[in-house]
């Protein structure tokens, strides 16, 4: 699909015989892991739409499929290929710091995305464009503790934290938006155990199965992400445990699945097709000199069982 | 004899002609499907080729001297990681915190040295158990890296030091300390193995160990040396890319020593010991990375790398295979 792509472009491109390449701009993006969840699929694909649809931008789209030292060569490849700007998706927030430092000494802005890199890189990036993680880990901590609260357990509740990919800056700063909001708002509920799931399902219903073992009385479980959270979901259905309050974030089609069954009650509604097309949009921002600020978020708002119908379901 | 001459030079040449073709492929490919305006065989892209060879291609040059010994490494992924952690960790302790700058060497000496003592324990474990090598680094492959996630839970390990990213970015005479690296390894090892009575031994230990040990040779020690060597090249593996990067994920080399064996085995070294060449696994490591950079120079999909990949390794096998019945058949009559 993106040889096919890129094929088309470039016989265009050809046919146009460089009248038009003064005008276009070369972007290049580095990923995460493709294919390991439906979002990250999915924001490629959204990735490779937007930049189609743009007559001004050519695009060369790699997968560091989750190797730091993949991703680093990746970026060295995409300097030497001299684009006009790299849009990368950290695999480690701090480890691909100085292959940013070198495309910037190279005179590449370079655009983080989805999560960010550590602040001693920050003098190297252009923007980052992605969502607000840490208010997603506070929004979710005050779901769960909404919930308690009318259900009238906010004084004993216990409840577990799946986390995602270890190193993960996503994973870290979710993490820590909910442990440092949950007993603000809700000091009496604890937090008994956390583990990692790796955003994956299967591992997240292992990591809950052992926890319905471990532990008799548990109210609420935080995944990640709903890809995890619908793992967990499973664990506890076949275990036969009723009563469980489970929150995500990253709104998926299971999770809003499982919101509407009245099984899981509630995520962060976040789409990676608006991060994929913010991402695009901030590179070619800077490219044409506009002011972007440094944090780009784009907006992702609470969805639970109660407001689910203001949301579409999601494609992933 | 002749025949069998020349099914070897053709062994031994077929990683080379691979990249050729290699070369070849993605320089044709990439005038129609590059965006890049410049050549793929470009003299910076082929010295950056170098460098980003040097993560697996350092650990692949150990790897074939065990492999050649008629053992595996599963761990070197493992210890790669534990290696990483010392090294940026130490940095940070205290009881350093005198020596300003200085303490650079000495983290680079802890991380060989613990990369030394893991792949050691490894070797006594084989040589005093019996148990077979496989076995023994699968489990010191689940083992190290449960260490790696003991120490620091799910968070990476980092420490960025500016100097030390410095000094592993630098070049000399055009090529990366990393590209200096690892083609120092490639010739110690080269020589090591072709001008040594140590790696005569090798080979004549993964031929037959029987008759290895009939004559004389102390199978044990030999193979003992031998995983200290593979656990410190994973550790020198890791020191040089660890130092231009800072940060180590506690993920980080999984499945490494899958890509080393393969790079090991498209260099045409026997799975089954005692034949084998440093240089050809110096082809196999270029082989891969080569492919790596040139489907995404191309702008094919990151993933088709392993399919293709795959394929070859199954095919270069399949053909090592055909050379070597063809050469029995020829020597019968």
């Amino acid at each position: 699909m993106k040889l096919r792509h890129i094929l088309a472009a470039s016989t265009a491109f050809l046919a146009l015989a460089g009248t038009a390449s003064a005008e276009t701009m070369k972007i290049g993006i580095t990923q995460n892991n493709v294919g390991v969840d439906s979002y990250q699929t999915t924001y490629e694909k959204a990735f490779i739409a937007a930049a189609k649809a743009n007559p001004d931008v050519e695009t060369v789209v790699l997968d560091a499929g989750g190797d730091v030292a993949r991703q680093i060569a990746q970026m060295e490849d995409l300097i030497q290929q001299d684009v006009d700007a790299i849009i990368i998706w950290p695999t480690n927030g701090e480890a691909v710091i100085p292959a940013v430092r070198k495309a910037h000494q190279a005179g590449i802005p370079v655009i983080v995305t989805n999560s960010n890199i550590a602040e001693a890189g920050f003098d190297f990036a252009a923007s980052f464009s992605g969502p607000d993680n840490i208010t997603q880990g506070a929004r979710a901590a005050e779901i769960m503790c909404d919930k308690f609260k009318d259900m009238g357990i906010d004084g004993e509740a216990r409840v577990v934290h799946i986390t995602g990919q270890p190193g993960y800056t996503t994973a870290i700063e979710r993490a820590k938006g909910f442990e440092d909001r949950l007993p603000e708002v809700c000091p009496d509920v604890t937090v008994v155990d956390t583990q990692p799931g790796d955003w994956n399902r299967e591992k997240s219903q292992q990591v809950m199965e052992a926890f319905l073992v471990k532990y008799d009385d548990i109210d609420g479980v935080y995944a990640g992400d709903d890809n995890m959270g619908v793992g967990a979901l499973n664990a506890a259905k076949a275990a036969g445990r009723d009563g469980i309050i489970f929150v995500g974030a990253t709104n998926f089609a299971v999770g809003y699945e499982a919101m509407a069954a009245g099984d899981y009650w509630g995520s962060i509604y976040q789409s990676p097709v608006d991060d994929a097309e913010a991402a695009l949009q901030t590179a070619i921002d800077v490219l044409e000199g506009k002011e972007v600020p440094f944090l780009n978020y784009f907006d992702t708002p609470k969805i639970t069982q109660d407001n689910m119908g203001e949301y579409e379901k999601p494609v992933f | 004899m002749q025949a069998g001459q020349l099914s070897d030079a053709m062994k031994r040449g077929a990683i080379w002609g691979f990249i050729v073709l290699e070369l070849i492929f993605f320089s044709v490919a990439g005038q129609y499907l590059s965006l890049s305006d410049s050549a793929f065989m470009d003299l910076d892209n082929m010295l950056l080729l170098l460098k980003q060879s040097a993560p697996i291609g350092i650990i692949a040059m150990g790897m074939t001297i065990v492999m050649v010994n008629g053992n595996i490494d599963l761990s070197v992924g493992a210890t790669f990681a534990i290696a990483a952690i010392v090294l940026l960790n130490s940095m940070t302790w205290p009881i350093f915190a005198g020596l300003g700058d200085w303490v650079i060497p000495v983290a680079w000496l802890l991380a060989l040295a613990v990369g030394t003592l893991l792949g050691a324990l490894n070797g006594l474990i084989v040589w005093k158990t019996g148990v077979d090598a496989f076995i023994v680094t699968l489990g010191a492959m689940l083992g190290y890296r449960g260490i790696v996630f003991m120490f620091n839970g799910e968070n990476p390990t980092s420490h960025l030091n500016w100097t030390l990213v410095d000094l592993a970015e630098a070049e000399f005479l055009g090529l990366a300390t990393a590209s200096w690296f690892l083609l120092g390894v490639t010739l110690a090892v080269w020589f090591l193995m072709t001008k040594t009575v140590h790696g005569r031994n090798a080979y004549a230990i993964g031929d037959n160990r029987e008759a290895a040990v009939n004559a004389g040779i102390r199978v044990g020690p030999h193979m003992l040396i031998n995983f200290a060597i593979i656990g410190f090249l994973a550790a020198l593996s890791a020191v040089v890319f660890y130092s231009e990067s800072g940060s180590v994920n506690p993920n980080d080399g999984q499945l490494y020593e899958l890509w080393v064996i393969t790079a090991v085995v498209l260099g045409g070294t026997k799975i089954t010991g005692g034949a084998g060449s440093v240089i050809g696994t110096f082809g196999g490591v270029i082989a891969i990375q080569l492919l790596r950079k040139g489907l995404g120079h191309i702008g094919a999909d990151t993933s088709t790398v392993n399919l293709v990949i795959g394929l070859i390794l199954i095919a270069v096998l399949f053909l090592d295979r055909q050379l070597n019945v063809r050469g029995k058949e020829e020597l019968k009559v």
